[in-house]
């Protein structure tokens, strides 16, 4: 068997895959960079809310607090995620399958997104653009600033074909067989994705970059809000898919276990891939304009996109139970102190599920309907996506650099134990930060408001029983500068240090039952496992082309009553730039 | 290949309960789901006022529909008023209401997004420029409450503080 998978599937060439860790390098490097300028303004913004305004001295690099959220909000979310992602979700793939990508679109990928980042940083430090990353119509920016997004999200799709491509070749090598689990994931993380973009890509193109350049004079709030909304909600799990790539199909190998299901990680894909397109609108619950009967039919898709993530609570709950009790941990908690903590990748990927609990529990409560009136736009909401996103995407994304980086520059990391203190750090840090968010947005604060520039009179007026949890905020933010610090100096420096004898290998997970698995070592695939026996469920869902036609028609049943009213009931609005 | 792996007692029963207990979980997973759905639902039934609804749209934003500024009385104790919100205050504020009475609020922008946020009230509004929106609320307490405008609006975005004053009873 192991001559003819050998003969089967060419090993990329050294000169090939030097190639593709140069790539996948300058995604990480770009990314990481983006989270630098970001997450370094960050704490101003938490310092604002403690009622601490450090603006005033920070001109002229920003002239606001406006001005720096806006940078914070588009590097962190868009730029950081897009890069991380677009770049994982090509290297992961195509080492699993053991085939060369298509390169160049891979390099067209990063040219476009990295092109749109310098239009966007132009428009952004220049005080043209400061509407936030949410940039809400009539607010009008600079035509740089839409032309940058453009690009960004645009770039962001080129990942799509190169897994189509790169999927079809290996099903032509091996008839029969189910695509391997973490190039499963990627596809369909992709898939999810083209249809997310199309709410974005129709509000930038037709709405917003004809306006700002003066060819349409006015644009419909409403839409441009709604198609916002269809890209933005399903965005949330384009950053949380590529941190679920890891947690499935790289984790139980970094912590000497297995994947206890690979047919339920499918599942949850493709749960994923039907529930998180149809239900943006959840944004709009106080919004006017469209029927209360979609707002409940909304709230029930919504509560369904919370299955695939109780599945993926206990399936990698399980996998960390079962590595642990290898490991020789017992009793009831003895199996989670026994993992590999000392391990920063661990420690990191870890932890951040641990705060993605309370996050997906935080957002049942902005999903739920009536209990939405009380969150929506208070800082409930930010202190929520910054232990989703935040956290969850985020520190699996530097966990994922700490074994990433060795294997892609073959040099070692700069300091195991500098890269665990800024994983603690910002695990505590979020954790504080995140409370005082949450609590504070039950009194009313609202989210995005340069709170520290009201007269200190009206600010203790309005937001003084807030005072506690908005000290928090503050206090998180500030131990979140530690973090990014610590991150940045092991980060950088382990782009410096010596060389590895041997190179870091991917930790590519195996499944437990041997009927889905494929057996890979030391990082480079060896041959797969032909299956004995295919699960059903599995095979079911290899259909991911009619799944996606299934989402497409649900995406499509959702929106067109939504967007019905507002096509019969046009506004002409004028633009505004008031910051 | 894997066979060694296959009959390893450790992981051949580890794997038997885990397969037992993932059905055990999705079924605790999709009630857990189905509850609070039905309860997001029934208080959305029960108090229908804190649900957003829809009272128009007009082509023009700044076109706002002649309304006298201030409540308008509509029944023994209910109210309603235009608020509108503009760069950057809400109109009427400071508003006076009468304690116990019900007030539908009808909302509306001129110009670019706000939010309309009555603190520690469930009153929570997008003010859309060519769109209204209403919502009820009962103010059963005497005392002031905060207008908050919770949806960036510019440089001022801050200062668009609003109040409602809710005016004892007179025993």
């Amino acid at each position: 068997m192991s001559a003819t998978t050998a003969g089967a599937l060419r090993l990329p060439t050294t000169r090939d895959l030097a190639g593709e860790r140069g790539t996948m390098l300058a995604f990480l490097v770009w990314g990481f960079s983006a989270l630098m300028i970001g997450a370094a303004i960050g704490p101003l913004q938490a310092l604002n809310y403690g009622g601490i305004n450090a603006y005033p001295w920070l001109r002229p690099v920003l002239q606001t607090y406006y001005q720096g959220l806006t940078i914070h909000g588009v590097l962190n979310a868009y730029v950081f995620t897009f890069f991380i992602t677009c770049g994982l979700l090509v290297y992961l793939p195509a080492r699993e399958l053991g085939l060369v990508p298509n390169m160049t679109l891979w390099r067209m990928c990063f040219a476009t997104m990295a092109i749109g980042t310098v239009l966007l940083l132009v428009a952004m430090f220049d005080n043209s653009s400061s509407v936030l990353w949410t940039f809400y119509p009539p607010l009008k920016g600079s035509p740089l600033f839409y032309a940058g997004m453009s690009l960004v999200v645009i770039g962001s799709l080129f990942p799509l074909p190169i897994l189509l491509e790169l999927r079809s070749r290996w099903k032509a090598l091996r008839p029969g067989e189910l695509t391997p689990l973490v190039t499963y994931m990627s596809t369909v993380t992709m898939l999810m994705w083209l249809l997310a973009a199309g709410g974005a890509i129709i509000e930038l193109l037709f709405q917003l970059l004809p306006w700002s350049l003066g060819w349409t004079d006015t644009v419909d709030p409403i839409v441009g809000r709604t198609l916002f909304w269809w890209t933005g909600h399903p965005i949330v799990y384009f950053w949380l898919m590529p941190a679920y790539v890891s947690w499935y199909g790289l984790l139980p190998k970094q912590i000497g276990g297995k994947l206890v299901s690979d047919p339920m990680a499918r599942l949850t894909f493709a749960l994923l891939l039907v529930f998180s397109l149809p239900v943006g609108s959840h944004h709009q619950f106080t919004d006017p304009g469209f029927s209360p009967i979609w707002r409940g039919i909304l709230t029930a898709l919504t509560l369904s996109v919370a299955l695939p993530s109780l599945i993926t609570a206990f399936t990698i709950g399980l996998s960390l139970e079962y590595a642990g009790r290898k490991r020789g941990g017992h009793g009831w908690f003895g199996w989670f102190t026994a993992l590999p903590w000392r391990n920063p990748s661990v420690a990191a990927q870890v932890l951040a599920m641990l705060t993605f609990i309370w996050g997906g529990a935080g957002g049942i409560v902005n999903g739920s309907w009536q209990l939405d009136n009380l969150v929506h736009n208070t800082t409930w909401i930010p202190g929520h996506f910054h232990i989703t996103v935040g956290t969850a995407s985020a520190m699996t994304f530097m966990g994922i650099a700490f074994w990433m980086l060795p294997h892609l520059t073959g040099r070692r990391l700069l300091s195991r134990r500098l890269a665990l203190a800024s994983i603690w750090l910002w695990f505590v840090g979020m954790v504080i930060f995140a409370l005082g968010m949450h609590w504070a947005g039950l009194y009313g604060v609202p989210r995005r408001a340069w709170v520290s520039f009201l007269p200190r009179a009206v600010y203790d007026r309005v937001y003084g029983d807030a005072h506690f949890p908005l000290h928090l905020v503050a206090g998180g933010g500030v131990i979140l500068w530690a973090a990014t610090l610590c991150f940045y100096v092991v980060f950088i420096g382990s782009l410096l240090t010596r060389r590895l004898d041997r190179p870091e290998p991917i930790p590519f997970a195996e499944a437990f039952g041997g009927k889905e698995s494929y057996t890979i070592t030391e990082g480079e695939p060896v041959g797969i496992v032909a299956h004995k026996e295919l699960s059903p469920l599995a095979s079911a869902l290899e259909h991911i082309g009619a799944l996606t036609a299934l989402t497409a028609v649900a995406t499509a049943a959702a929106y067109i009553p939504i967007f019905w009213p507002f096509l019969h009931n046009v506004t002409h609005a004028h633009g505004w730039v008031v910051w | 290949m894997s066979d060694a792996a296959d009959h390893d007692p450790f992981e051949d029963a580890f794997h038997r309960a885990a397969e037992r207990h993932e059905r055990a979980w999705v079924f605790v997973a999709i009630t857990l789901l189905v509850t609070l759905l039905a309860g997001t639902m029934f208080f959305v039934v029960y108090d229908y006022g804190v649900v957003v609804r829809t009272d128009g749209f007009r082509a023009d934003p700044a076109a706002i529909p002649a309304a006298p500024a201030g409540l308008v009385q509509a029944g023994p104790n209910a109210y309603s008023v235009q608020m509108v919100g503009h760069l950057w205050a809400w109109s009427p504020s400071p508003l006076h209401v009468p304690q116990g009475a019900t007030v539908t609020f009808h909302v509306t922008s001129t110009d670019v997004l706000h939010g309309f946020q009555i603190q520690n009230t469930t009153v929570n509004v997008t003010a859309i420029p060519g769109v209204t929106g209403t919502a009820t609320y009962t103010f059963s307490r005497a005392g002031t409450f905060n207008i908050i405008c919770n949806e960036f609006c510019g440089i001022e975005h801050q200062a668009m503080l609003g109040r409602i004053i809710v005016d004892p009873v007179k025993p």
